[in-house]
């Protein structure tokens, strides 16, 4: 009596594992095509783009192919030479700055959340907080002051207002980044390098910067992606052709005549933002968990 | 006072750099923006003091002002709800060990990292161009797509795809919040015999309220200060008739193209003083919806 | 080595004083072990002295110095933490190194140390390994090492063994004490395990809420608890209590009789008579007898814990040899000898008998 009570209840537990995993099963399947799909229409634009850079104009447009029936590298020799100033210009120039962005950043922004984390000082939770509220403060607000204070300073057209401020660690992003990588090192260390003789800045040199490289790069990574897309700065405080960086440079193909130069236009394109990408694909993990921890952006 | 001086010492010399830019290029710049909305100045004379003057005309007289107003807030309020319901869509689907997570991941991503750039925004021109990719992909389920960069009742339709195109960051933290929900919980729910909606309105909600309070907040005032790709796709005047007059548009174009630097910046400051007031009604808002789970009764 | 003098030293944190005014006179050479329950300012006290946490008020001086002001580094100092605090990003070899080239010591003569503290700790095959590649006794050894490399005049260990599994625990605290005994250094430790401070200490500080409770050997703290706190925390098991009334130099506890008082204690109203385990005995011979049930027995091999419920309902726990057989249930008769007991005053103070 009882043994049947007990095999009817196995068969039944049975039977409802073998349901159940035949629902997994089902929306394990349905969700890939969703997810499959997504990505599809997600990726194709790009997938376009780069196709169209190799197409003729007259092929660009009016048609879905993701395969260009002749390849023409032709767009980028051409792309390259079209405006007055070449390419390779606009290149150097954004390099150099984004360049020096990303130590202006890295150094200063370091240096701050450092003190936020791991020093004592007067009036500290107030400027956290403040530094916390520009967060929030749209670029635009500020814009125009320091335009004017650049402009009194001599600094417009020069690199001085897209580089100096990165020195000077405006970017609230990265310190709290910083600050949330730094607390999660133990204060021990810190207390045992005091013993061992080492200053705050030996600290911050020998101990804290040595056990945060992952933050270090992943500040520098996202950093080098802003700045290199960046538009609005080049684009107040550049009026020359040859000091442009490369948005600024794309941006012309656009407000030239007769345009009739899509393919050319894509080709630069693509090799606009082939730098990011590369770094997204080498520093993918980086950035993802950065993402994750800092939960911002 | 040299026992102050030397607590003190080393946590400002670090933040050196911060205070510095802070007080250059934020606080003071808030300040002097501040002071500049009440006056008239175009670089070339002193500024001359007109009191609210700035504010009667853009609250009484100046169209563009509202209609911008209007542009942003449209943006803004569609956008926003638009990409965090599919960022978490996606990252519910991609929740609970699927298959490569970390392909669909880097996939999705990217539109996130390269979509601040020009290349995209000029791609997007040229995506929905009345002979563009959107309206050839229409035209195969036999519709025939409108003029979306001319007619001003599609235009900001465009942007608005762009904006949700980049869920990218939305879902990343999504996905960390949905992997922070104990497992048992679901378990729990499921042997309570709930079915998956009220699992996810009953479970997922509530727990991930504090990531999608974090998220809403952070997505609001990105999409209030986004300005590059209107700015390019709007050719940098806000058209058509004005559609894609997002308020950084507008702000920039007083401030650059007409050199109404006062003008500008009483802008800027309604533009701050919006931003601040959404987040505060959402921080308000969110003790009624948000838990945290340290919470003390 | 150094002698350490704490005068009158108080700790606040934004206006919550933790440290209520503390003396101590830590002998140059000694052991002396920091010891209470968790939040009585034990560490706190320790990382005053280390120069890890500034002073409210009062004097800390390391041999004739006053350190008040002096950072950590310049006190001649080394200290162990719990968590063994090594550099996750520097070899053994770089983690006995970092202080000695701190003070821009001579590269031979920093050889020389890391060499010397490898032998002593026997981490010699160690030392090119980086802290996650080692086991916990293996790091708790480097941090030992990279203590004793500065050849400082005072030790400082912050729960140095909280972290080993207790085979682990009984072996360093061998070891702890070999060292003691090689290098002589004064050393301060602190730790809420009270046989590691009875085992090692030569002096020992029992700190409670902020306060010093007692400082004394051992054997005085065992033996000559100044109070109740002091009585009920040294000592494992703790010590039984009873409360009584005096009167006509005679002990009323209730419920159970009377009993003469030793010699030169004096006092009147009641008192709390303090018993150890072993002081009572499982016989009929004393002054007073005592008999209940045993409510449960803990075998421990060499020795029998017998919980004994007397008819009053108050348990007593009785310490017997672990040849004795005893079960659950039986009756049990013990004797109470009054010389042998603790008694303190109705504040919780000891009543001191006569030639104490």
């Amino acid at each position: 009596m009882t043994d049947t009570a007990i095999s009817a209840t196995t068969l039944t537990a049975q039977q409802y594992r073998e349901a159940r995993a035949r629902r997994a099963k089902r929306a394990g399947l349905l969700k890939h095509v969703f997810l499959i799909a997504t990505s599809l229409i997600m990726i194709y634009p790009l997938i376009w783009m780069i196709s169209a850079s190799f197409k003729p104009d007259n092929q660009i447009f009016g048609s879905l192919s993701l395969w260009p029936q002749t390849f023409d590298w032709d767009n980028y020799g051409q792309g390259w030479n079209a405006l007055s100033v070449s390419f390779t210009r606009f290149f150097l120039n954004s390099t150099f700055v984004t360049v020096l962005s990303v130590i202006g950043n890295v150094i200063s922004c370091s240096f701050a959340a450092y003190a936020f984390a791991r020093l004592e000082f007067t009036g500290k939770n107030m400027w956290f907080a403040l530094m916390m509220m520009t967060l929030m403060v749209p670029y635009h607000v500020v814009l125009i002051p320091q335009y004017l204070l650049f402009l009194n300073l001599g600094w417009v057209n020069t690199y001085l207002p897209l580089i100096v401020p990165k020195f000077l660690a405006g970017e609230a992003f990265f310190i709290f980044l910083m600050i949330q990588f730094f607390r999660q090192l133990p204060r021990e260390l810190d207390e045992a390098a005091m013993i061992d003789g080492c200053s705050p800045f030996k600290i911050y040199w020998a101990i804290i910067m040595p056990l945060s490289l992952p933050a270090m790069a992943t500040a520098a990574i996202f950093s080098f992606i802003w700045t290199w897309e960046d538009f609005l700065g080049p684009l107040v405080y550049l009026n020359k052709v040859e000091d442009y960086t490369v948005p600024l440079a794309l941006r012309m193909f656009l407000s030239q005549d007769g345009a009739s130069q899509y393919g050319p236009m894509f080709a630069m394109s693509i090799l606009s933002i082939l730098p990011i990408f590369l770094f997204f694909i080498i520093f993918q993990r980086l950035i993802i968990r950065g993402i994750a921890m800092s939960g911002l952006k | 006072m040299e026992k102050f001086f030397r607590r003190n010492f080393a946590g400002y010399a670090f933040l050196a750099p911060w205070l510095i830019g802070f007080f250059l290029l934020a606080i003071g710049p808030i300040l002097a923006s501040l002071y500049l909305s009440f006056t008239k100045y175009n670089i070339v004379r002193p500024p001359q003091w007109i009191g609210l003057d700035n504010y009667f005309y853009m609250f009484q007289f100046d169209d563009r002002f509202k209609k911008a107003l209007q542009v942003t807030f449209s943006f803004v309020v569609i956008s926003v709800p638009a990409k965090l319901i599919f960022a978490l869509g996606v990252a519910m689907a991609l929740d609970k060990g699927i298959r490569a997570i970390g392909w669909y991941r880097a996939l999705f991503y990217l539109p996130s990292i390269l979509g601040g750039s020009i290349a995209v925004a000029i791609l997007w021109r040229q995506l929905f161009n009345y002979d563009g990719v959107v309206n050839s992909a229409l035209r195969l389920v036999g519709l025939d797509g409108p003029y979306w960069l001319a007619d001003p009742k599609y235009s900001l339709w465009t942007l608005i795809v762009l904006a949700v195109w980049q869920f990218g960051s939305p879902m990343l933290i999504f996905l960390a919040g949905l992997r922070a929900i104990p497992q048992e919980l679901y378990e729990a729910a499921e042997i309570d015999a709930a079915g998956p909606l009220r699992k996810f309105f009953a479970i997922t909600v509530p727990l991930l309220a504090p990531v999608i309070f974090f998220n809403l907040v952070l997505q609001m005032i990105e999409a209030f200060k986004s300005f590059s790709g209107a700015f390019i796709i709007s050719g940098g005047s806000g058209a058509p008739l004005d559609s894609l007059l997002f308020f950084t548009v507008y702000l920039y174009d007083e401030a650059f193209s007409y050199l109404r630097m006062g003008y500008a910046s009483a802008l800027a400051w309604v533009l701050l003083l919006i931003i601040a007031a959404f987040t505060a009604i959402a921080f308000w808002t969110s003790k009624y919806w948000v838990h945290y789970e340290n919470e003390r009764g | 080595m150094a002698s350490v003098t704490l005068s009158e030293v108080r700790k606040a944190y934004s206006g919550f004083e933790v440290i209520h005014g503390i003396d101590l006179d830590v002998h140059s050479g000694e052991f002396l072990v920091l010891v209470g329950p968790s939040g009585c300012g034990k560490s706190t006290l320790l990382r005053m002295i280390a120069g890890l946490e500034e002073i409210t008020d009062g004097t800390i001086a390391i041999g004739d110095r006053i350190v008040n002001d002096l950072p950590a580094s310049q006190r001649n100092l080394s200290m162990v933490f719990q968590s063994y605090a090594l550099y996750p990003h520097m070899s053994v070899r770089k983690n006995l190194a970092f202080g000695l080239g701190n003070l821009r010591m001579p590269k031979p003569e920093i050889a020389r140390r890391v060499a010397d503290a490898a032998r002593i700790l026997q981490i010699e095959e160690l030392l090119e390994r980086k802290p996650r590649q080692l086991s916990g006794g293996q790091k708790q050894r480097v941090a030992i090492g990279r203590a004793i490399v500065r050849e400082p005049q005072l030790f400082l260990f912050d729960e140095p063994l909280s972290n080993l599994d207790a085979e682990l625990r009984v072996q360093m605290r061998v070891e702890l004490a070999g060292l003691y005994q090689r290098l002589g250094t004064t050393m301060i430790y602190v730790t809420h395990d009270q046989i590691e401070a009875m085992t090692m200490a030569t002096r020992i500080v029992v700190l409670n809420k902020g306060n010093v409770e007692q400082v004394g050997t051992p054997y005085e703290l065992y033996n000559f608890p100044r109070n109740l706190f002091v009585a009920s925390f040294i000592g494992s098991p703790k010590m039984n209590l009873l409360a009584a009334t005096i009167a006509d130099g005679k002990a009323d506890i209730p419920g159970l009789g009377t009993i003469a008082l030793p010699p030169g204690i004096a006092a009147a109203g009641p008192i709390t008579i303090g018993l150890r385990p072993e002081q009572l005995t499982i016989d009929a011979s004393g002054p007073l007898t005592l008999s209940g049930t045993i409510t449960l027995v803990e075998y421990l091999g060499s020795e029998v814990f017998i919980y004994l419920r007397l008819q009053t309902g108050q348990t007593l726990l009785v310490k017997a040899p672990g040849k004795s057989s005893h079960h659950n249930g039986e009756k049990l008769t013990i004797s109470l000898h009054p010389d042998d007991a603790h008694y303190f005053d109705a504040k919780g103070n000891r009543l001191a008998r006569a030639g104490e």
